[in-house]
């Protein structure tokens, strides 16, 4: 019957959550295609992070979301990751008894193609060299922003094409943050699709090729890199 | 000075076992919450595999002990525990006492009440002479046992990509999904391993009393739980050392409490557990943590 999806990249249309009927995200819809940094702003409690975990399939929800055209409803996490979609999730989540190595190795059980797991490594301690010389260190006794690269890197190991980031720069420092999205923008650059929810509005809308903003649940703007120095969008970007 | 090394020895094995055990109930609890009271009932199927197949020499009866144990904590998990996925703890824990009361019953009903016996690794029951101090045997081979299982978890949990996994998901269940660790492997490979600890505490338990009743594995399940609690059950490290604590306590209380106190070791370890639990609750308070079911 229906023609086969050959779309690239991550689609979602209609996604609802709720928890226990009340509704924390209500039907929004957003495409990110390979290449691109999407950002998705929003003030505290909008959804962004239910969003980040419905299509995950972490948390129950509705609407449609494909990866490459794919259907990936009803999908567990684990499998979804398969499909080569990543999440670094809220508040870092490393292993913290495991060593540095470990956690990037715990994130590449999950690789489609296992035989280029070490030139991958390779790759994510060249973005990351922290990672490299506290290979063998505690992942709890690293820094937030040590510990932000290392949930990046083992999202990484996963060998996402679509690499998906919850709150990358909360709680940390000025120059981890910028860290952090100077090796984004290398992922964004190498052709993977990167979807970053923030907090921090004018930073991501920069950054991001194109930035939604999420009030209550819906998506209410779809902002440029330029609106960036536009005062009286961001106004509205933050108050709605 | 004798009689102390003696009561020593005798209290690290007893540890050793309570450990075994309670490490059995933190593996799992580990990953999905659940403080499976039902591990007796592991324990107590692998003592009548042991007791029923002795005959057949020591080489067919452990496997043999040990496979059924795997067996029977996997079909738990399956049959039971993996239809409750969405259920708090303390659901999973009342669900794992049901369990264990009908799991009770059927083996009354196939073995019937009253005991089995065979005297198993007899060799064990003797006492050996150790730089002029005696000890049991039983004591010291229980000792090797779980320094061996131990080591060999210990060696799987950190030097296997599939013992990483079990660990990450113990350590945070969400996340490791996240990371695309199949939930159903590391729970699987969680009860397994709860099965093989439960077998090893069996054989052991089987070797002190010849004998296996249907409610043969009830009393250490319990104690095991309670050390557990008090080390820590959302550590797979806090686990262990309650239950050696709690086992080593109550070695220590039969050998050295006057004579017609000795019944009364289990109610002073239990005193023992409630001062613990008043002085140093937070230490000991299980984490609540949210855990994606699909
Ligand atoms: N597990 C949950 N159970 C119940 N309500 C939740 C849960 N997670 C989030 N919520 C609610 O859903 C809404 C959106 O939350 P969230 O997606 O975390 O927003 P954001 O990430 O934008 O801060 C909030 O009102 C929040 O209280
Ligand atoms: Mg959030």
């Amino acid at each position: 019957m229906s023609t086969a999806d050959t779309r690239q990249g991550l689609h979602v249309e209609n996604l609802e959550v709720a928890y226990n009927g009340v509704p924390a995200v209500r039907g929004i819809s957003f495409e990110v295609n390979a290449g691109e940094a999407i950002g998705l702003i929003g003030p505290n409690g909008a959804g962004k992070s239910s969003t980040l975990l419905a299509i995950m399939g972490a948390t129950p929800r509705t609407g449609v979301v494909t990866v490459h055209g794919h259907d990936i409803s009803g999908l567990a996490p684990e499998k979804v990751v398969r499909t080569g979609l990543a999440l670094v999730p809220e508040g870092r989540h490393v292993f913290t008894e495991l060593s540095v190595m470990d956690n990037l190795r715990l994130g590449a059980v999950a690789r489609r193609d296992k035989s280029t797991y070490k030139s991958a490594l390779e790759h994510v301690l060249d973005l990351f060299p922290i990672l490299r010389d506290f290979g063998h260190r505690h992942a709890g006794l690293l820094s937030g922003g040590q510990q932000q690269q290392l949930a990046i890197g083992r999202a990484l190991m996963s060998d996402p094409d679509i690499l998906m980031l919850d709150e990358p720069s909360l709680g940390l420092s000025p120059t981890a943050v910028d860290t952090v999205f100077e090796a984004l923008d290398v992922v964004r650059k190498a052709g993977k699709a990167v979807l970053i929810v923030e907090q921090r509005a004018e930073f991501t809308i920069a950054f991001s090729d194109r930035t939604y903003v999420l009030h209550d649940g819906v998506i209410t703007l779809s902002l440029k890199p330029e609106d960036a120095d536009n005062v009286e969008v961001l106004t509205e970007a933050y108050f709605g | 000075m004798n009689q102390l090394i003696q009561s020593l020895v005798d209290a690290i094995s007893a540890g050793a076992v309570l450990g075994l055990a309670a490490l059995a109930i933190g593996l799992v609890f580990g990953v999905i919450r659940l403080a499976n009271f039902a591990t007796g009932e592991i324990i107590t199927a692998a003592a009548y595999s042991l007791i029923l197949t002795w005959d057949l020499g020591w080489y067919i009866s452990i496997p043999i002990s040990i496979i059924v144990a795997v067996l029977i904590s996997l079909l738990m998990e399956l049959a039971v525990f993996s239809r409750m996925r969405n259920h708090g703890p303390a659901t999973l824990l009342i669900a794992s006492f049901g369990l264990s009361f009908l799991l009770q019953r059927v083996y009354e009903l196939i073995f019937g009440n009253n005991v089995r016996t065979a005297p198993i690794a007899s060799g064990l029951a003797q006492s050996v002479d150790i730089g002029g101090i005696r000890v049991q045997m039983l004591s010291v081979t229980t000792i090797v046992l779980a320094a061996v299982l131990l080591i060999a978890l210990q060696l799987f949990l950190t030097k296997t990509s599939l013992g990483l996994q079990l660990k990450a998901a113990a350590a945070d269940f969400k996340t490791a999904r996240l990371v695309g660790i199949p939930a159903g492997r590391v729970i699987g490979l969680s009860f397994a391993l709860s099965g093989i600890l439960a077998a090893a505490v069996a054989f052991v338990l089987t070797v002190q009393s010849g004998a296996v009743g249907p409610s043969f594995g009830v009393r250490i399940t319990i104690l095991a739980l309670v050390g557990a609690v008090i080390g820590g059950i959302d550590k797979i490290s806090g686990s262990l050392a309650g239950g050696f604590l709690v086992g080593f306590a109550t070695s220590m209380l039969a050998s050295w409490l006057p004579q017609e106190m000795t019944n009364f070791k289990d109610a002073f370890v239990f005193v023992l557990v409630i001062a613990v639990l008043l002085f140093k609750p937070s230490g000991l308070l299980i984490k609540g943590r949210g855990v994606v079911r699909t």
